[in-house]
């Protein structure tokens, strides 16, 4: 009899934290869902400047083809991607794209003083200051995710539970960011 | 430990805290009944926590009188407000909180409000021409931290307690010294003694449990300003320029002063009282020493002698 209890508070222990430590792993996962959300939300707001910046400078130089072309593709690159990782190559060669967009940008001085290139260019410079910082958050969840999975015991069930390791956002260029020699405009 | 962990365990210890609040409320209202009247005791009790109540609902508004704190137009600092956004988004907070700008020579800054969706952070002048973009940084990281671990709910809980605790114990204290005989109930000599002796401490005992509190957010929040930044030696080096300046804020309220990033009154004094272990007690900071040694220990650095001179942000705002 005395061992029957002792099982049944034993299995209710492990219950408890069976339960306990499930219910972690899902908080963990959303935490992460919400980081990747912050970083979508600023990535299309950087697509979504990119039409007016790139009609803003082809007023100006209508020949420059091929970096609007770049551009282009990049962004489009960017809304295609669908894992975070090929999001943040994607969003890379946009950002290089755009590097060179600035710098042919540099060669017209028209351009350079209009209100409307101006705006964008700092609109864009706030988004890439924005990308980065959801790009802390997000990566700091996923690692608390997958540290979550990967330890005992539960990287023997987390798996066949439905959790499985989320990727990093990452960016080579943080630091590399597209020089242009303006002054802000702010 | 990550966000919602350190959220869900300050939720947690605000539970505590209260319950430790109200019984304390309790035991007030219980002499006070005990030794005068019992109905004066029920009095007591309902009062409080109605004041309470009414106190925790307005407790935007009265922070924002007690510290000066103005609203600025939307358009207004956009450099800054763009600080505080990115910060915001590194914490994972769901929304930005409000900048009000505090027109002070002092350089501090302080986070208020119930839930992160209605927190505003309070900014001096002081602080934004003191301050490089970097340290700026931190300071705003330190104060979001507060918003986002849900201190500033804590903190003006254990306000409001500490204050309606210490009233209705005075207003005990001075009805059985002076209400005489009328209105006390019998009881035996020992039962005056205690209350007394329970009315008096009684306050201490709220401010103690307050202020053991907000000293333990601080080193809580110099500790997220790093993470959410990553960088720790920032926020030391915010630290030690505050540690520099002698300035305290003009409109500093006692009652407020543990919402600020460093104690906005007389510091200087109080950082030399530090080597006194039990007047310690009473600071709602701890020394921005110990604040700094604790940063070089986690982030594995030391402080440079000289603070690097770069120049302070409000340049770029435009501020002279």
């Amino acid at each position: 009899m005395l061992w029957l209890w002792i099982g049944l508070g034993v299995l209710a222990i492990l219950v408890v934290l069976v339960v306990v430590g499930y219910n972690r792993l899902v908080r963990l996962r959303n935490e992460a869902g919400t980081g990747w959300a912050n970083i979508d939300v600023q990535l299309q707001r950087r697509a979504d400047l990119i039409p007016n910046l790139v009609e803003a400078v082809r007023g100006y130089a209508a020949h420059e083809r091929g970096v609007f072309e770049e551009v282009t593709k990049a962004r489009s690159a960017l809304q295609r991607a669908g894992t975070p990782a090929s999001a943040g190559e994607a969003n890379e060669l946009l950002t290089a794209a755009l590097g060179r967009l600035f710098a042919i940008a540099e060669a017209y001085p028209e351009l350079r003083a209009s209100e409307n290139f101006l705006r964008l260019q700092d609109e864009l410079t706030d988004t890439e200051d924005k990308i980065s910082a959801a790009r802390r958050y997000y990566n700091t969840t996923v690692m608390h995710y997958n540290t979550g999975i990967q330890s005992l015991p539960w990287v023997l069930v987390a798996r066949p539970l439905g959790f499985s390791e989320k990727e990093f956002f990452a960016a080579e260029g943080d630091v590399a960011v597209p020089e242009v020699a303006f002054t802000p405009s702010t | 430990m990550t966000l919602q962990q350190q959220i869900r365990r300050n939720r947690l210890k605000s539970g505590i805290v209260i319950f430790g609040f109200v019984l304390l409320l309790g035991v007030v209202a219980g002499l006070i009944g005990a030794v005068l009247d019992l109905r004066l005791g029920v009095a007591a009790l309902l009062g409080s926590v109605l004041y309470a109540i009414f106190a925790i609902g307005s407790s935007r508004r009265m922070v924002a009188r007690m510290t000066g704190a103005q609203e600025i137009g939307p358009e207004q600092l956009r450099p800054l407000r763009r600080i505080v956004e990115n910060v915001s988004i590194a914490a994972g907070l769901p929304v930005t909180p409000e900048i009000r700008i505090v027109d002070d020579p002092a350089p501090n800054a302080f986070a208020a409000g119930i839930r992160p969706q209605t927190s505003y952070l309070g900014v001096t002048t002081g602080l934004l021409r003191a301050m490089p973009q970097r340290e700026l940084e931190a300071v705003l990281g330190h104060e979001i931290s507060h918003v986002r671990n849900r201190d500033t709910y804590l903190m003006t809980m254990a306000t409001i307690f500490a204050g309606v605790i210490a009233l209705i114990a005075d207003i005990g204290f001075r009805m059985l010294l002076y209400g005489g005989g009328r209105s006390r109930r019998g009881g035996g000599a020992v039962v005056i003694v205690l209350a007394v002796v329970g009315l008096l401490l009684a306050p201490y005992a709220a401010l103690l449990l307050k202020l053991s509190l907000s000293r333990r957010r601080e080193f809580l929040a110099d500790a997220g300003s790093a993470e959410i930044l990553n960088d720790a030696e920032a926020m030391a080096l915010a630290l030690r320029r505050l540690q520099l300046d002698t300035t305290t804020v003009a409109y500093a309220d006692a009652s407020v002063a543990h919402l600020w990033v460093e104690s906005p009154t007389s510091r200087v004094e109080s950082e030399r009282r530090g080597v006194l272990a039990l007047s310690s007690l009473f600071d709602t900071h701890p020394p921005l020493e110990q604040r700094i040694a604790a940063l070089e220990e986690s982030g594995g650095f030391r402080l440079p002698e000289q603070l690097p001179a770069d120049a302070p942000f409000a340049v770029e705002l435009g501020l002279t």
